[in-house]
């Protein structure tokens, strides 16, 4: 499962005053969108009329305000499913995304990105006894220590523990220990091959 | 150096290495490569596997992977030629080399260090001995020895004289020696064959290690039948071969008689079978398959009229009706199968086929699977020079690597829809070839060329096509000419490779006789031809006899042939 690199964020949005808070593993509380502070600015004219006594105008008042609401809540689960995504990139890339995703980021969306990552590291470390355990790894049961992989694509050469290094060619196939190659399998460069 | 304890001085030295597999492309290689894989799993052993198809990706391959392997293992590549020149590796570089091809370069048989052998010692190899061909050069250095100084000028004259005469004794025996050593080599060189399958030599090192499953057995198979089809053995060899793994087979496969301890039906089981040598027939029809195969159509002249008649009659005097025959096998009458082989042998015998069954092993798994081990050796060849998908030839070499695992049923099959169609337009090429006198006498050979408009030419711009389908048609050929001395001759078979670089590729196979034995001296013929009319021409296979030249050299190429072999 691979996520698409996240588009950049609409940049729209930016004059609306969400809140964001760090979450780790809950999902984030979002601020609500004070009532009457929206961008539409008839509304407040004739917000002030309706307490003038027309009362006409509250129907269409009433109805902007829905609207109003509902587009608040599209644009929060965007946002949300954005930091969904984002979160996921933890699991997937490692803790240091790569610059094309990062270039399409918000600010505060990379604010809460190294808050989640700290938060998981303390996690992780409190976790494991002395040394911590690293949970993004064997996300699927392991079955054994070295596995077969096939090169989907020219990626070059790629340094294992010992030192040693493999050129990795289209079609080439290797027989390499499991946990180097998880990161390039999630990536899309190596295929794991069941015989 | 040849390995006399496979395990020792093999196995047990790259079970902690990292090592590197170069594997050829053609059906036994992909077998022993499959062999060796299951081992080196069982032992995590590291290893990463390229397959090269000639002599340029094996070297591109080894420029590019030399820094980081110490240990390189060649299947099906590498015995016969001389592997430090074209390599130039350093000095704490391994090869390991299983090939079936012989003869042996010499320089491989007697460096002991850096090149190891993994070959069966009762292949008849008769390599020279070393002092016949390999001399100190000590002795030219005295050649050059400065006069002692003597006192006397009468006896330094003498001395002189007696230098003088040993010295053109010593260069008389040297000329001598070299001569001779031309002569061995000439002989020892000059005739190309195949030896032991890589696969069977890949599973007796399993077998020895007592590592052995089933599924190796069967891949050993398939590497000793491609051989078989392929034509690069004598029969003797073949049924020799046979009796060998068939000892395996047993020892593997027997639990089925016991009703009490019979396996699943899921199980894999080898069996032995005395088979129809009609090709794919299980999974053709049987009118399809007798007119595709070689035999039968070479024996029945299929494509004549007279030879259609003599097809019909044929299965009439077996009691198949047409319409039961043009079927698919499995949708055939039960009770028409039941005797199916016999009834077959013994028709085929009176009309001048005497060798239509073989022996040969099939494979069972599941309800629906079962496969003799020529079915995989076409589906998986057909794979491997698929012509239809584009991209680089490595994705052919893995997706036939694939089929050969039996979690890919889907590859199977597909390989053996695209084998049907490969030998369904070998017999339409054979049968305009012959009806339309294509294949001529040069006189010590025969030749014929395809030219760029025949349908399916561009299967044929691949080797092991190209080499079946000549194989195919100098049996049809011998079988249709009534020229006593043509029958006896080889063949030369040319198609166009590629168009736009204008390139032609040469494909030379031995005469077809009942006892021969499968040498072929084209491999050296063609590289003297070519050098003696300075004919761009590249031998990047890894079988000598198939070549690839310019379309404008191919004339003048051909002259010097027949001048060199007249």
């Amino acid at each position: 499962m691979s996520w698409a690199c996240p588009a950049p964020v609409q940049s729209w949005l930016f004059p609306l005053p969400v809140r964001v808070c760090a979450a780790g593993a809950r999902p984030p509380v979002l601020g609500r969108v004070p009532e009457g502070r929206g961008r539409c600015r008839p509304c407040l004219g004739q917000g002030s009329e309706a307490k003038a006594g027309r009362t006409d105008l509250i129907f269409l008042i009433r109805f902007r305000h829905c609207c109003l609401l509902r587009n608040q809540r599209c644009i929060l689960a965007y946002l949300y499913d954005r930091l969904l995504r984002i979160r996921a990139l933890r699991w997937e890339y490692g803790s240091v995304l790569p610059n094309t995703i990062q270039f399409h980021m918000s600010a505060e969306e990379v604010e809460w990105f190294s808050r989640y990552k700290k938060s998981l590291a303390t996690y992780m470390r409190s976790v494991g006894g002395e040394e911590g355990l690293d949970l993004t790894q064997d996300i699927k049961p392991p079955k054994s220590l070295y596995i077969e992989v096939r090169c989907l694509r020219d990626y070059g050469e790629f340094e294992i523990d010992d030192g040693t290094t493999v050129l990795l060619k289209k079609n080439s196939q290797h027989f390499l220990p499991r946990w180097k190659c998880e990161q390039l399998i999630r990536q899309g460069v190596l295929e794991h091959i069941l015989s | 150096m040849f390995i006399s304890d496979c395990r020792r001085e093999f196995y047990d030295v790259i079970v902690s290495q990292r090592v590197l597999l170069l594997v050829a492309s053609d059906v036994d290689a992909l077998c022993a490569c499959k062999i060796l894989q299951a081992l080196f799993q069982c032992d995590h052993v590291q290893y990463t596997l390229v397959p090269a198809s000639g002599w340029q990706e094996l070297e591109t391959a080894f420029l590019e992977h030399k820094d980081q392997f110490k240990y390189f293992v060649l299947i099906n590549c590498g015995a016969n030629v001389d592997l430090l020149e074209i390599l130039q590796p350093e000095e704490d570089t391994f090869f390991f080399v299983c090939d079936s091809h012989r003869p042996i370069n010499v320089v491989n048989v007697y460096n002991d260090t850096q090149i190891k052998l993994l070959v069966k010692q009762d292949d008849d190899l008769g390599v020279p001995a070393y002092d016949d061909i390999f001399r100190d050069d000590e002795d030219e250095e005295e050649d050059s020895e400065n006069e002692s100084e003597g006192s006397e000028p009468s006896e330094k004259r003498r001395r002189f004289e007696e230098d003088i005469i040993e010295r053109t004794m010593k260069r008389r025996q040297r000329r001598e020696w070299e001569a001779r050593r031309r002569e061995i080599l000439f002989d020892y060189e000059q005739y190309e064959y195949h030896g032991t399958s890589s696969a069977m030599v890949m599973f007796d090192l399993a077998w020895i290690m007592s590592k052995d499953l089933n599924d190796m057995l069967w891949w050993a198979i398939v590497g000793l039948t491609d051989q078989w089809i392929q034509d690069k053995i004598t029969q003797m060899k073949y049924v020799t071969d046979i009796g060998i793994l068939q000892r395996h087979v047993s020892r593997h496969n027997h639990r089925n008689e016991d009703e009490e301890n019979s396996l699943s039906i899921d199980c894999m089981r080898i069996a032995f079978e005395y088979d129809l040598r009609l090709a794919l027939y299980q999974h053709w029809s049987l009118y399809e398959s007798l007119c595709n195969t070689s035999y039968t159509s070479a024996s029945l002249k299929l494509w004549s009229v007279q030879g259609q008649k003599r097809l019909h009659e044929f299965l009439a005097d077996m009691g198949l009706p047409l319409k039961q025959v043009k079927q698919k096998f499995n949708s055939m009458d039960m009770s028409l199968k039941e005797n199916l082989r016999e009834m077959i042998e013994e028709s085929a015998n009176k009309f001048g086929m005497k060798d239509l069954r073989v022996q040969t092993f099939s494979i069972h798994f599941g309800f629906k699977n079962k496969f003799s081990a020529s079915d995989i050796v076409y589906a998986t060849a057909s794979l491997m020079e698929n012509i239809e998908k584009e991209g680089p030839e490595t994705t052919n070499f893995i997706k036939a690597l694939d089929s050969l695992s039996r979690g890919n049923l889907d590859k199977l099959h597909q390989g053996l829809a695209l084998a049907k169609k490969q030998l369904r337009a070998i017999q339409q090429t054979v049968a305009s070839c012959i009806c339309t006198n294509l294949v001529i006498s040069q006189g010590p050979f025969l030749y014929c060329s395809l030219m760029e408009g025949t349908p399916d030419v561009k299967l044929f711009s691949k080797p092991v096509s190209l080499c079946l389908l000549s194989k195919y048609l100098l049996k049809s050929f011998v079988c249709s000419t009534k020229n006593k001395r043509c029958k006896l001759l080889p063949l030369i078979m040319a198609a166009p490779m590629d168009v736009e670089q204008g390139t032609v590729i040469m494909v030379g196979i031995p005469p077809e006789t009942e006892s021969s034995d499968k040498k072929n001296f084209f491999g050296r013929a063609f590289e003297k031809a070519a050098d003696s009319t300075n004919s761009r021409t590249l031998h990047n296979h890894f079988d000598m006899s198939i070549i690839e030249l310019k379309t404008e050299d191919r004339s003048k190429f051909l002259d010097a042939l027949i001048s060199l072999l007249s």
